[in-house]
């Protein structure tokens, strides 16, 4: 018999699944824990009866945004669940009040005056902030080069409108903590640019719509990609209104310049056109936003069109269920989890050692393979796929050791009772193994049915628990064929195959006597 | 012999099928205690399936359960129940719940509670859940559950027969009702982790029976020409029997200790839960697919004409055979030198099926 083929297997099979554990640990990948085992504020939103899939795709969208944009929450896991419920997960999160700030239920567009534009927040500059002693470190080296910001800080200081002091910045990064539309705020673009901003000259609500398209060379703007909002007769005005004021600033002053922002980010802050003159109002019907030429400027339009249209969540959402999870009760549960886990996989282990001898050893050894591919798939899905393990995922876990032990068992059995029959060791092995394969294939066919449809159909904790079982059942079935067979195949043709307590004859159960006669 | 022995060498002779009337009393009892008390008691669904809101707070200023309910009261909260729990390293924690508020009620609850416990309105917990939330993932769970159970019945059909299908299902309900009974009784709350639980007892149960069927049609086709359903039946019984039992035994394990690490750590609640649900779930699976699937499953076919007359041929026979384990190993043996392929070679044994 060929024997290369099955070390090549066994060893392949141990590299892979080892190897990946350990290359896992060096580059210091971990499984992404859900929130229940972080803890964290969850919430779950829920739109009105019949809401249109697409509707909420984009509410998800909009909302994931907003929570990016708002800071402070690393990767908030939002999701449709359901027919018509989105879920959002903000992991590490504890203080409600922020937590439900982030989850507002409509998204907040206002247009804004400009008042200052800086590198750094213009609260440190204005003098509403200490600066921290890092930042002075920054500005002092910074100013001198940077001659835009020093002058926009003296026209700061001569701003016409006295500025009300906002009274919630965060004192490390200078930034409003609300996007209050009555209110003057310091907020930031995507780009880092800070943005001191008069209160609101017009919200969403003033808004219709908005379209992006291609202009040719027009009267006082230049071709482009440009974007033409709409807004409602009341919107116009105030739009019109806002543009009067704006345009009495000469052009190059930032105070020349509308801010469009959404949920606390500046999305654009478009200037009123050279050729405007002071005072003079823009129509509000036919006025476009241009961007320019080249590639980005289409999908900035386009971007821009979308913010405008969508800026507020597509429907109204109810906030139907909330719950916390504090990060000690998440650490606890999945130190009992792992507790549990490892204990039962001992005590498995040592139950098969017992009865099943050396081939109770390579359930032992299978099951760190085992274990070492579903965790290695398990940390490349949280890495690439954003899955998260949750309590669930862990329970998954657990079960599946116990489906795991019975392939063996199965197939141990298997090779007992062929032995049993009269078949010499060897070929019980052999044959054991085609047999309890077919059986093991047909067991973990149903279970994997089972979960795929689950994790499919079912919302919520199941689905968790539905992608750990049916991922374990998969591998248990490459497990038993790459693994444990070459390895009993080889076992028994070794010095563990025949004598001895921990032999295979051994834990046939009748050691001595058939023995010989075989 | 020890029954110890034999078990280990697989050479039980337990005769199952005859006996079969006796189980189907005892599961038909427990089935119908089970029905009676879903009926009568119901399912204690915990604040997930009923709606509700849960406020937990560290009760810092040691207020009794009156001031809370005086606090409760004037906010129009009668109905609260209020709840003082003492923790592992001796401080308080009071837990309110309440049907299923408002938002604005929510936020009034949360700080009313934490002005009596003495504590910033952050530092509390809330655990709010509409009753649509709750019931909608036990509706999706049950869809997906009755197509589960379709796609099931059709792929046992297919590898082996309907009346297996049959006889599967028939001991997954089974084990589902003695659960759900066991919940019952007791008076377990149901959360979701119970659901999750059960689904998997699904699994388990049906992958018993699965194992038990394999070896029952695997045995029909080697010694179907001269046994009686009811003999081959016992016999692949008596074959899988250590095996049931060791797999039993590998899965409750972990379970168990599931179950002592979920009730001595805090927290944990939720593992707990769920290993309770599981270790019941799988006992009722070991049970079924021994003693209820099979026995069904022979009862059926013992009725089919071909093993009727299969039955009064081995009666002609020889009166009384009981097929054994050793007896099927001589009786193999002979086939195996009749057929002239010793040592067989399994290729061919898998083509000839």
């Amino acid at each position: 018999m060929n024997r290369r083929p099955l070390w090549i297997s066994l060893i392949l099979t141990m590299a892979i699944a080892w190897g990946s554990v350990a290359a896992m640990l060096g580059v210091g990948w971990e499984p992404k824990l859900g929130l229940d085992l972080q803890g964290g504020f969850s919430v779950v939103l829920a739109a009105p009866e019949g809401t249109d899939r697409e509707v909420l795709d984009q509410a998800v969208e909009t909302m994931r945004r907003r929570i990016e944009s708002l800071g402070a929450v690393q990767e908030p896991e939002i999701s449709v669940q359901g027919d018509r419920r989105i879920l959002v997960q903000l992991p590490g999160i504890e203080d409600r009040e922020r937590a439900l700030a982030a989850v507002g239920t409509t998204g907040q567009l206002t247009f804004r005056p400009v008042y200052d534009l800086q590198v750094i927040s213009p609260a440190f500059l204005d003098g509403t902030l200490p600066l921290p002693e890092a930042l002075t470190a920054t500005t002092t080296t910074m100013a001198p080069e940077d001659g835009a910001a020093t002058e926009t800080t003296t026209t700061t200081t001569t701003t016409t409108q006295p500025p009300v002091i906002p009274d919630d910045i965060d004192p490390e990064t200078g930034l409003s903590l609300v996007d209050d539309p009555e209110k003057l705020v310091y907020l930031n673009d995507d780009t880092g640019l800070f943005y001191a901003l008069g209160p609101a000259f017009l919200t969403g609500i003033d808004l219709t719509g908005a379209e992006a398209g291609f202009a040719g060379v027009q009267i006082g703007a230049g071709g482009g990609w440009t974007v033409d909002p709409a807004f409602t007769s009341e919107g116009g005005a105030k739009f019109e209104e806002a543009t009067g004021i704006l345009s009495t600033y000469t052009y190059g002053d930032v105070r020349r310049q509308m801010a469009i922002v959404l949920d606390g980010t500046v999305i654009s802050a478009p200037s009123i056109a050279q050729d405007v003159a002071p005072g003079e109002i823009l129509d509000a019907g036919s006025v476009i936003i241009t961007l320019g030429t080249d590639g980005d400027s289409q999908a900035e339009a386009e971007d821009l069109a979308t913010v405008l249209r969508y800026g507020a969540l597509p429907t109204t959402f109810e906030r139907e269920s909330e719950g916390s999870v504090s990060a000690s009760l998440g650490s606890d549960s999945l130190r009992a989890g792992m507790d549990s886990g490892i204990a039962g996989l001992i005590l498995v282990a040592i139950a098969l050692i017992a009865y099943y001898r050396v081939l109770g050893l390579i359930a032992v050894l299978g099951f760190t393979v085992f274990g070492s591919l579903l965790i290695g798939i398990i940390v490349l899905l949280g890495q690439f796929q954003g899955t998260t393990l949750t309590l669930a995922g862990v329970t998954g876990i657990i079960v599946s050791i116990g489906i795991t032990a019975d392939s063996y068992i199965v197939f141990f059995e298997r090779i007992k009772e062929e032995h049993r029959r009269g078949r010499a060791l060897r070929p019980a092995v052999d044959y054991g193994f085609k047999r309890a394969f077919h059986t093991i294939v047909t067991a973990d066919t149903v279970t994997l049915v089972g979960s795929a449809l689950l994790w499919l159909l079912a919302i919520g904790p199941v689905k968790g628990f539905a992608l750990t079982l049916g991922l374990a059942t998969i591998i248990d079935v490459i497990v038993a064929y790459y693994f444990t067979r070459p390895f009993a195949t080889l076992l028994v043709r070794s010095r563990f195959g025949e004598g001895g307590a921990l032999s295979m004859r051994g834990a046939m159960g009748r050691p001595a006597e058939e023995g010989a006669a075989t | 012999m020890s029954l110890w022995r034999n078990l280990y060498r697989g050479e039980t002779e337990f005769d199952f099928v005859r006996h079969r009337r006796r189980f189907f009393v005892i599961s038909a009892v427990l089935i119908g205690v089970s029905l009676l008390s879903l009926l009568v008691r119901g399912l204690d669904g915990n604040v997930d399936f009923t709606g509700g809101t849960i406020v937990e707070a560290p009760n810092v200023a040691a207020a009794d359960v009156g001031d809370f309910r005086d606090g409760l009261s004037a906010i129009g909260q009668d109905g609260a129940r209020v709840q003082l729990r003492t923790e592992r390293d001796e401080s308080e924690t009071v837990v309110v719940q309440t049907e299923a508020l408002s938002v604005e009620d929510r936020d009034e609850l949360l700080d009313t509670i934490a002005a009596v416990a003495g504590i910033d309105a952050n530092d509390a917990s809330i655990d709010a859940v509409g009753p649509t939330f709750g019931s909608e993932i036990t509706r999706r769970a049950v869809e997906a559950l009755i197509i589960f159970l379709i796609v099931v019945a059709l792929f046992i059909t297919w590898r082996f027969e309907w009346k297996m299908a049959a006889g599967a299902l028939a001991a997954l309900f089974h084990d589902l009702i003695i659960t759900a009974g066991v919940y019952s009784v007791v008076g377990f709350e149901v959360t979701p982790a119970t659901v999750i639980a059960i689904l998997t007892i699904l699994g388990y149960s049906l992958y018993d029976t699965v194992v038990v069927f394999d070896k029952i049609t695997e045995n029909v086709h080697e010694l179907g020409s001269r046994h009686t359903f009811t003999e081959i039946a016992n016999l692949s019984m008596n074959q899988v029997l250590m095996r049931s039992i060791n797999t039993s035994l590998t899965s409750l394990l972990p379970i168990g200790s599931l179950l002592l690490v979920g009730s001595y750590l805090l927290g944990a609640t939720t593992l707990r839960e769920f290993a309770l649900a599981l270790f019941i779930g799988i006992a009722a699976g070991t049970y079924s697919s021994i003693f209820v699937a099979s026995p069904l499953l022979t009862e059926w076919k013992e009725r089919e004409p071909e093993w009727k007359r299969m039955q009064r041929r081995v009666e002609r026979r020889s009166g009384q055979t009981t097929l054994t384990a050793a007896e099927t190993a001589t009786a193999t043996a002979t086939e195996e030198r009749a057929t002239g392929a010793a040592p067989r070679a399994p290729k061919q044994r898998s083509k000839r099926r």
